[in-house]
């Protein structure tokens, strides 16, 4: 049990290091908030079930996973709003430039 | 000629009594919601006290119906008519996090590639639902959110507006099957 307890552990802390990494590493907000939203959610939902199988069945554990519902709720309407007050403020998504050389010359 | 006044008065008073008899759909279905609501909010009060005292359960069931009495309009709206979308089928709304979870790990698997090489191709993709209740339509728009490199920007009525951070096409009928996959089936079949 407390072996896939560290697991779990282990998943959290990797997924909060890469959507950081994420957060630093691309280019316009929405991206950014692709990266964070994701990764977050993902490093504190094993972090939940992590903690849900180290103390078993019990009524923390229970309270534990109505947490994890409500997280999962909400925190994509949190990035949600983020996403859209963006679009409706008129921030235009990056785009991958192409080179010179993959465009054809014919036109 | 000398007419009573009850004689007069009486087809009018017999009608006023057949419209308090007649069914008062409104006020009918404002107690629906307030019950409804007030139940919802006991379950959760349940799951997060784990206590099955009498004083417990007391409180619990009068502050839900106090505060379902505010705020009934907020979670079931006046025109919200259809049965599924108040009584969802139970099973399946058990089963259908499992599911999420399952996609949630994978696309954060996924999310990794881009971080690492710093190469995407995002773009912003318009697209349709079929599923006609409010709530399914959001719970959609969350577990798109959630999936592979695909964030909810708006959702106005039916109409979905995701930015895709590797987007494979831009035509919107192929973009709608390619991200809402099995959610819209799995939705449909919950709420409707």
């Amino acid at each position: 049990m407390i072996f896939i307890f560290y697991i779990f552990l282990f998943l959290s802390i990797f997924f909060a290091f890469f959507g950081n990494i994420g957060m630093l590493r691309f280019p316009d907000v929405y991206t950014r908030l692709q990266a964070s939203s994701k990764c977050a959610t993902t490093s504190l939902l094993s972090l939940f079930i992590g903690l849900m199988i180290f103390k078993g069945f019990s009524s923390i554990s229970v309270r534990i996973l109505v947490i994890g519902i409500f997280f999962l709720l909400t925190s994509p309407v949190a990035s949600h709003a983020i996403g859209r007050s963006a679009y409706e403020g008129g921030i235009l998504p990056w785009r991958r430039v192409r080179k010179k050389e993959d465009i054809s010359e014919d036109r | 000629m000398l007419i009573t006044k009850k004689k007069l008065f009486k087809p009018l008073q017999k009608k006023r009594k057949e419209k308090v008899k007649s069914v008062n759909v409104h006020s009918k279905w404002k107690i629906i919601r307030i019950l409804l609501t007030a139940s919802y909010l006991m379950l959760g009060w349940i799951f997060f006290t784990v206590n099955l005292a009498p004083f417990s359960l007391f409180l619990g069931l009068t502050l839900s119906f106090a505060v379902a009495f505010f705020t009934y309009d907020l979670f079931i709206e006046k025109e919200e008519a259809a049965r599924r979308s108040l009584l969802p089928r139970i099973y399946l709304l058990i089963l259908y996090p499992l599911v999420l979870l399952t996609k949630v790990y994978l696309a954060s698997f996924k999310m990794i590639i881009p971080v690492i090489s710093g190469q995407s191709n995002p773009r912003v993709v318009h697209f349709r639902t079929r599923l006609k209740s409010e709530l399914a339509r959001v719970v959609l728009a969350n577990s798109i959110t959630l999936t592979p490199g695909t964030l909810t920007l708006d959702l106005d009525n039916d109409h979905l507006i995701v930015h895709w951070l590797d987007a494979k096409t831009i035509h919107s009928h192929y973009a709608a099957r390619l991200i809402k996959g099995h959610f819209e089936s799995w939705l449909k079949r919950i709420w409707m």
